[in-house]
């Protein structure tokens, strides 16, 4: 119960301080919205704006599911061979290092105005945590499993698929986490750079029309989507690796 | 049967460290259902010789024959027991007495009820279904006895696997391995440092000394089975206290 309540009254105190402060220091709708023009806003724009949420959301999902389709073999290649991981490891680091919004105008010069240079940069956004957390899972696997395994004559794919792989799973799981709440953040950016659709578009759009009120509609849309996205990821953890969650609980 | 002639293992130093003498000019030989015990302080190469025999290592000179064939790397009918339980905590009891099976390729649908069996031997009936961290220590080294009993092996290594154990566990299974012992026929080397757990475990105790890892001396250990922790076992652990202490001064 807590678990929802608490949240919640968070929510809503922050709310309240929000509205307190437009009026009793009698901001200027354009500057600061209250949260009832945010809201009322949103009700004139519903259709609209439900529409854009979904454009971004699906640019992120896709975005994210290709990170994990390309970012878990990479891994697997960086801890299958040493060799590899020297030529690999650098490389990555300097594109990871790269501002993603510096890449974003290049996608939208390769790849046009439409929904794949978003899903690229989310792509790219999520690639690190994801490659780092799975590479690190998978080599924090026991001395004694590995072993064990060994001791078996296992072959290398049963070493990486029976055992690293699935012990590496609630490390992958926390560079997913971080993955998903960066995701929503480079959908936006890319469609800051160029789109015609998306919650990133309207905001630059609302900026240019001094419609705040609109602008914190979609941010808070926004918010909406990274804590749903966040929580249902957390929902398939607790799904997939049931014996994780009770040993963390038994070790507090 | 384990057949050692001198066996000798070399680490190569890291970055111009010396190279360092693990085990050097090691003669043992282990017969047919034999329990041999290895002791020896820390350092003395007991686990790096259990890893030689099991194929985890290769030997710098020297060969090592398992029932007359040279070790080229792990074998089916070899078992290794650590230390830790190892048990992989994603799966249920009976799917890790099960890993060996599934590994070998096997059809684990047939060997159920020989794990279950198994279990039952080691007093773990009714825990197929548990995970492991749901068991105490004691019964993770059982069910990690039981996973490597399922290979039915012909010769059984086992790497300090009961001394994380609290003593009055320790004592139990220490009786159990030597039932199981007993009722299925293999060969067991089986590395302590503890003199009273080799003495009630072994037909004869082998002494190792430290860098490099010798052959001190060996012990018989004459005392009828089954035994139990008592005067005519610590008649044989005082020997071995009074060796240990002329060895090491």
């Amino acid at each position: 119960m807590n678990r929802i309540l608490l949240p919640l009254l968070g929510i809503m105190a922050v709310i309240a301080l929000w509205w307190l402060a437009t009026i009793v220091f009698a901001i200027p709708k354009f500057l600061l919205p209250s949260p009832q023009d945010v809201f009322e806003t949103y009700q004139g724009q519903q259709a609209f704006l439900w529409e854009q949420t979904w454009v971004t959301v699906t640019e992120t999902v896709q975005g994210f599911a290709l990170s994990i389709v390309v970012g878990v073999p990479v891994a697997l290649l960086i801890v299958w061979s040493t060799i590899l991981e020297r030529m690999i490891y650098p490389l990555l680091l300097a594109v990871n290092a790269v501002p993603k919004i510096a890449i974003a105008p290049i996608l939208v010069v390769w790849l046009g105005f439409g929904q794949l240079p978003k899903v690229i940069l989310v792509l790219l956004v999520c690639f690190f945590p994801v490659v780092i957390s799975t590479a690190s899972g998978m080599k924090s696997t026991p001395t004694e499993l590995v072993e064990l395994l060994r001791s078996l004559a296992c072959s290398r794919r049963q070493e990486f698929f029976k055992l690293r792989l699935r012990w590496a799973l609630p490390q992958i799981f926390v560079g997913l986490k971080v993955a998903i709440s960066l995701a929503v953040i480079g959908a936006v950016i890319a469609e800051f750079v160029g789109a015609s659709a998306g919650l990133g578009y309207v905001i630059v759009q609302s900026g240019a029309a001094a419609d705040t009120s609109l602008a914190f509609a979609a941010m808070v849309l926004l918010g909406v989507i990274s804590v749903v996205l966040f929580y249902g990821l957390v929902a398939v953890e607790r799904f997939t690796l049931p014996w994780t969650e009770e040993t963390t609980q038994a070790d507090n | 049967m384990i057949e050692l002639s001198g066996v000798t293992k070399v680490f190569d130093g890291r970055r111009r460290a010396d190279p360092l003498v693990a085990l050097d000019g090691i003669d043992l030989t282990v017969d047919t259902n034999e329990f041999v015990t290895l002791i020896g302080r820390s350092g003395c190469g007991k686990s790096t010789l259990l890893r030689l025999i099991a194929g985890l290592l290769p030997p710098s000179a020297g060969s090592v024959l398992v029932d007359g064939v040279p070790v080229t790397g792990p074998r089916r009918d070899v078992s290794f027991m650590f230390q830790q339980p190892a048990l992989l905590p994603w799966r249920s009891v009976l799917a890790n007495v099960l890993l060996p099976i599934e590994i070998f390729g096997l059809d684990q649908r047939s060997y159920k009820n020989h794990a279950i069996e198994l279990l039952d031997l080691v007093g773990m009936k009714g825990f197929e279904k548990r995970l492991p961290r749901e068991l105490s220590g004691g019964m993770r080294q059982r069910v990690s006895l039981c996973r490597s009993l399922i290979q039915s092996p012909t010769v059984m290594l086992m790497d300090e696997p009961f001394s994380a154990l609290d003593a009055l566990t320790r004592t139990e299974l220490s009786e159990e391995l030597q039932r199981v012992h007993r009722e299925l026929e293999t060969t067991v080397v089986f590395v302590t440092h503890s003199i009273d757990e080799a003495v009630l475990l072994a037909d004869r105790v082998v002494v190792l000394s430290p860098r490099p890892g010798r052959v001190r001396s060996i012990v018989d250990v004459s005392v009828p089975r089954p035994r139990v922790p008592g005067v005519e076992v610590a008649k044989v652990a005082d020997e071995l206290h009074e060796l240990f202490r002329g060895v090491h001064g």
